[in-house]
């Protein structure tokens, strides 16, 4: 017969309130095997856990059941607690009286009632689970980063800084991302490729950092500690090794095409890099508009290389890496603006997003920081900026907030009036939104120092009469439509996840919302982990943020990298299967359904060396505990430890009538 | 479950049992605590790592030992955690939900959905709209009234000798 | 082709010269409109309300009759309409018993038979554009419009709420400039091709109905216009009548004729002019196309 000892938790008043914890903690003395019961106020406390360690001990408890919080919360807590007193800690289990019982049921009759079967659910289980031995697990102490932009660069070089070896893999042909096409950040206006060009240098001379560019995550295999992804490098048609960056070939390039970096609206080259601090600084072939891979002629920047680097036949390298751990920082993109022909976008010229005003206000830019109409190159006198496009618009756009418009629509002001000094700007907004550190003072330095306008109301339409734009708004504070005569709209467009943020997430098996921004581990406590271990996540990827806070996040990635590459091995959770070799009949359906290959067919013999019989095995450092084989398994002989037939069985037995 | 939770007919409660996966709905119902959304209290939920480790006969014993109905829920198609989990899940199911028909088991009572982490609305929907249709089609008796009529068979077996 | 046909309340009384030139059209293009046998007021801004179940009975039970019409020997399964309003509201009538189960179950016990959101509802350009064809339609003009710079004027109630009514681009609209093309005339672009002309707040705010009439007049100048073609009976009423009756409001702005899409259909399909009947118009047209020659 079982020992198990039943602590029903009040959580304050977060379960006691709505759940009648003395109760429950009484009734459980009647349930079989159950030697002791008690009710407790906070039992992830201190006290609380050293409380749980005394009872185990004085009563030589086999099995606890903790009627209290999510087990996601703190089954470790009491597992750990229970292995010092000496109980193993899969004999431990929790019945989640609170995320899915307290806070849920107002009336504590009802709320009484389940809490009574969960936790009389989970003693049943409990009086079936084994004992079992935690697995250990080298680690590969090296790192790998998706995404070369500010988060990323910044969680390399702080996992650098230790000597652990980081990989970064950039979809783009150069580090930079978003970041490096701004003109000037707030709250500062640092110039932008001032301060980040620095980072990108050092990352890409620092001896621990190997950086590909142009580069795609294509796979992943393995688990925590023990990563192996698959890359593929695609092809630049440059032998990258060779290239000195001369830009001989860029200047020589008949074929012109615009310029993705500056928003479409400069001009580039077939053969390019993206601007002209690119690191690295190897120009690529986009073979989609080169005249060679279109025509078979011109072949210019061939002749015109020096070192002889231009190779026209050049293929995708597929690269695989070994790491540990992976960071995810992807960034992000703006919202598409087809949906709001509202503002004119792509109808008028002159109405331009924000990215599209940073290269302008850029002094690399294409108008070297002139600010310019599209549309005849004359200098706007009324600048109109509106904010939420997109952003906080549940029927057109998004439900959120982005978090950055209202800074840099700010800040765009002032750009703008310090290049136009005797220009107009007026800003439509909802509310601003200005809560980092001296980021209301900035704003108010745009109002004050520069003279921008500020409108609190919407935008209904934009259009355009005699070469003006009229912008037809509304001023809620004086309660009148307002409608101002501009010579360029910028509308601050919502911040969106990457496009095909939901293939990539797929790939690594990591959570994302609705938004497709991924899911962190805990929206307070755990803002830079995923639920799969080993994998982290920082910056835009994770949610609209800001500079400071990307950083923020790159840094707190990397300590949490550090933190697990600097494990001599890692233990794993024994929840894995294990094959009953007397009863197997190796028809191998489990070997087939395993969706990591942990499983294998070994030959059993005798003395002799003569084959008896071949039966499943399970390689439990691969096995990652999800269960199909059990479910799949025809003779019942491979289990699933800590999920065995017999303790969902007697999960389900206790809630019978 | 306890005496309290399925008395008469009268104060009848329906009982429903959720099959969930520990990384998907598990979460989503968490984060439904989290945000205090309040929904019916009908439900008891059985984690599991993956909705691939469902055996069909963990259904039908549930049924067999008085659930009113049964849910399974787990992550979406392509987000499952073990990547291929629900998949299986899904394609035992459409292999195994002719044959549970056919032993007369009333689908109205089995249902199934692909809840996230981060759908907690989803939940509360989902487990407030299944009890409602429990509620509606009242309890499952079939079985209890299977066994009835097995221990009368027992019983005129035992007559006979 | 018998295409069963709404009329709401306005088309037999206050717009009859909307129908009536529709009518002819519909003739000369080989289909005609079927009156629906029972029908009653679509509600007009009722659904507009928040939430209002009872709103959406009335053009419901609108469809259910349609349905009815639709389904007898020798009609088209469908329903068309030519009041914008009307259209609008029954396309968002269509929308919430398709999107939302709980108002379709609310509403429907109302009703006396059940609605299952099953209607097809065309505008009568629909109708033009994807029953007919704009080439058949060519092919049946027998007066080009040549010369004529039109702007088409949508209004609102065609357009928004986009995704419940549908009826083209809310801002970038082609189906009235394609027919307007298939009669010959020279379209205009303008930028308050989709603006309010003030609609009902007529009753209760002439100045604003005066101020937003003059908004679309005056762009349709600014753009070249000779006259602006409209679809909807309050806009006709409220564009056409503000010019004298608030003339205040549009200070110099030439006088701008407006005159119904199906009138200009009709003249392009050979009705005679002097058949048409502008009673209604504070401003005529005739002087206008007499000028260019089309009587």
């Amino acid at each position: 017969m079982s020992r198990t000892g039943v602590f029903v938790c009040h959580c304050g008043t977060n379960i006691s309130a709505t759940v009648d914890v003395v109760k429950v903690a009484e009734e459980m003395k009647n349930q079989p095997g159950v030697v002791y019961t008690e009710d407790y106020k906070f039992m992830c406390s201190a006290p609380g856990q050293g409380k749980l360690k005394e009872i185990i001990e004085e009563n030589k408890l086999d099995s606890v059941v903790i009627a209290a919080c999510s087990p996601h919360m703190h089954e470790k807590t009491f597992r750990n607690a229970s292995e010092a007193a000496g109980l193993n800690a899969f004999k431990v289990e929790m019945a989640n009286i609170r995320e899915q019982c307290s806070w849920v049921h107002p009336d504590k009759a009802e709320g009484t009632v389940k809490s009574l079967d969960l936790t009389k659910k989970m003693i049943e289980k409990v009086r079936n689970n084994e004992e079992l031995e935690k697995i250990t697990m080298p680690v590969t102490k090296r790192a790998l980063i998706v995404g070369g932009g500010i988060a990323g660069i910044q969680a390399a070089l702080d996992i650098a800084a230790s000597g652990t070896e980081v990989v970064i893999v950039e979809k783009s042909s150069s580090l930079g991302g978003h970041m490096i096409q701004l003109s000037e950040t707030f709250p500062t206006l640092d110039c932008s490729q001032c301060i980040m060009t620095p980072k990108m240098v050092e990352a890409s001379l620092n001896p621990n950092i190997k950086i590909y560019t142009y580069a795609e995550v294509e796979a992943l295999d393995g688990f925590v500690g023990n990563f192996r992804l698959r890359i593929r490098k695609k092809a630049k048609s440059v032998i990258e090794d060779e290239c000195t960056g001369c830009g001989i070939c860029i200047e020589k390039c008949p074929k012109k095409v615009p310029n993705p970096f500056e928003m479409g609206l400069g001009m580039t080259k077939s053969i390019s890099v993206p601007f002209p601090q690119a690191v690295p600084n190897v120009p690529v072939i986009d073979r989609d508009s080169c005249i060679y891979y279109k025509t078979g002629k011109c072949r210019v920047c061939e002749k015109v290389c020096g070192p002889k680097c231009i190779d026209f036949e050049q293929k995708d390298e597929i690269i695989y890496e070994d790491v540990g751990a992976i960071v995810v920082a992807t960034g992000y993109d703006t919202m598409p603006l087809d949906k709001f022909g509202e503002y004119g976008y792509g109808k008028f010229k002159d109405v331009i997003d924000g990215l599209t005003f940073e290269r302008m206000a850029s002094a690399a830019g294409y108008t070297a920081g002139e600010i310019q109409r599209p549309s005849d190159g004359k200098v706007p006198e009324t600048v109109v900026f509106i904010q939420c496009v997109g952003s906080r618009d549940e029927s057109k756009g998004v439900s959120y907030c982005s978090k950055i418009c209202c800074m840099y629509s700010a800040k765009h002001t002032m750009l703008y009036r310090h290049k136009v000094h005797h220009g107009k700007a007026h800003v439509f907004y909802m509310d601003i939104r200005a809560g980092g550190k001296n980021y209301e003072e900035f704003v108010r330095r745009a109002i004050e120092e520069d003279g921008a306008q500020y409108h609190r109301g919407r935008v209904s339409r934009v259009y355009e009469r005699e070469g003006k734009l009229i912008v037809k708004g509304a001023d809620t504070i004086s309660g009148k439509p307002l409608t101002i005569e501009a010579d360029m709209v910028v509308l601050a467009t919502a911040m969106t996840a990457r496009k095909g943020a939901d293939k990539l997430a797929q790939t690594l098996g990591i959570s994302y919302d609705k938004y497709q921004f991924y899911s962190e581990s805990h929206p307070k406590l755990r803002p830079v982990e995923t639920n799969t271990a080993g994998i982290f996540l920082a910056g835009a990827c994770q949610g609209p943020k800001d500079v400071p806070e990307s950083v923020a996040q790159g840094s707190a990635a990397a300590s949490k990298v550090l933190g697990l590459l600097s494990q001599e091995t890692l233990q794993r959770e024994p929840i894995t299967a294990e094959v009953n070799e007397a009863n197997c009949i190796a028809c191998f359906d489990c070997l087939n359904i395993c969706p990591y290959g942990a499983i294998t067919s070994k030959e059993i013999k005798d003395r002799d060396g003569n084959l008896i019989k071949e039966v499943a095995e399970v390689n439990p450092g691969v096995c990652m505990g999800c269960g199909l084989c059990n479910a799949a398994c025809r003779s019942k002989t491979i289990e699933l430890r800590g999920f065995l037939d017999s303790q969902i069985f007697a999960e389900i037995n206790s809630l019978a009538a | 479950m306890s005496e309290e939770s399925k008395k008469t007919e009268k104060e009848w409660k329906p009982r429903i049992i959720a099959y969930v996966c520990n990384w998907c709905t598990y979460g989503g119902a968490d984060l439904a605590g989290t945000s205090r959304k309040t929904y019916d209290a009908s439900v008891r939920v059985i984690k599991l790592p993956c909705t691939g480790r469902i055996d069909p006969l963990f259904l039908i014993k549930a049924f067999e030992r008085g659930a009113d109905s049964i849910l399974v829920s787990g992550c979406h198609p392509g987000d499952c955690h073990y990547n291929t989990g629900n998949f299986h899940a899904r394609r035992r199911w459409t292999a195994f939900r002719d044959l549970l028909e056919f032993s007369g088991i009333d689908m109205r009572r089995l249902h199934f959905s692909w809840i996230s982490a981060a759908e907690a609305v989803k939940w509360v929907d989902v487990v407030n709209d299944v009890s409602e249709k429990t509620k509606e089609l009242g309890p499952y008796d079939e079985f209890q009234r299977i066994n009835e009529r097995i221990e009368e068979y027992d019983g005129i077996f035992a007559q006979q000798g | 082709m018998n295409i069963p046909y709404y009329p709401g309340c306005t088309l037999n009384t206050n717009a009859k010269d909307l129908q009536q030139c529709a009518e002819y059209s519909a003739q000369a293009l080989g289909f005609s409109m079927v009156e629906l046998t029972d029908w009653n007021c679509c509600g007009a801004s009722l659904p507009l309300t928040d939430n209002s179940s009872m709103g959406y009975a009335g053009p419901a039970n609108v469809l259910i009759n349609a349905k009815e019409e639709g389904t007898k020997e020798g009609n088209e399964d469908k329903l068309t309409t030519l009041c914008a309003v009307c259209y609008n509201v029954l396309k968002r009538t269509n929308y919430a018993f398709n999107n939302d189960n709980n108002k379709l179950d609310t509403v429907n016990s109302l009703l006396e038979t059940d609605y299952k959101g099953d209607t097809n509802v065309l505008h009568y350009l629909e109708v033009l554009r994807d029953e007919i064809g704009y080439d058949k339609v060519k092919e049946k003009v027998t007066t080009q419009l040549k010369g004529l710079k039109v702007a088409p004027y949508y209004g609102c109630f065609l357009l928004r709420p986009h995704n419940e009514v549908g009826l083209d681009d809310p801002y970038s609209p082609t189906i009235f400039e394609g027919l307007l093309e298939t009669l010959g005339c020279e379209v205009v672009d303008f930028s308050h091709k989709g603006e309010c002309c003030g609609s009902y707040s007529a009753m209760t705010n002439p100045e604003n109905v005066a101020n937003c009439s003059f908004g679309v007049v005056e762009s349709a100048v600014a753009a070249g216009a000779d006259i602006i073609a409209t679809t909807c009976p309050l806009c006709q009423f409220n564009l056409d009548g503000n010019q004298v009756k608030q003339k205040s409001h549009f200070g110099d702005l030439d006088e701008m004729p407006i005159i119904y899409f199906t009138q200009l259909l009709s003249i392009a399909l050979g009705k005679d002019i002097n058949s048409i009947s502008f009673d209604s118009n504070s401003i005529s047209p005739l002087p206008l196309l007499k000028e260019k020659g089309f009587v």
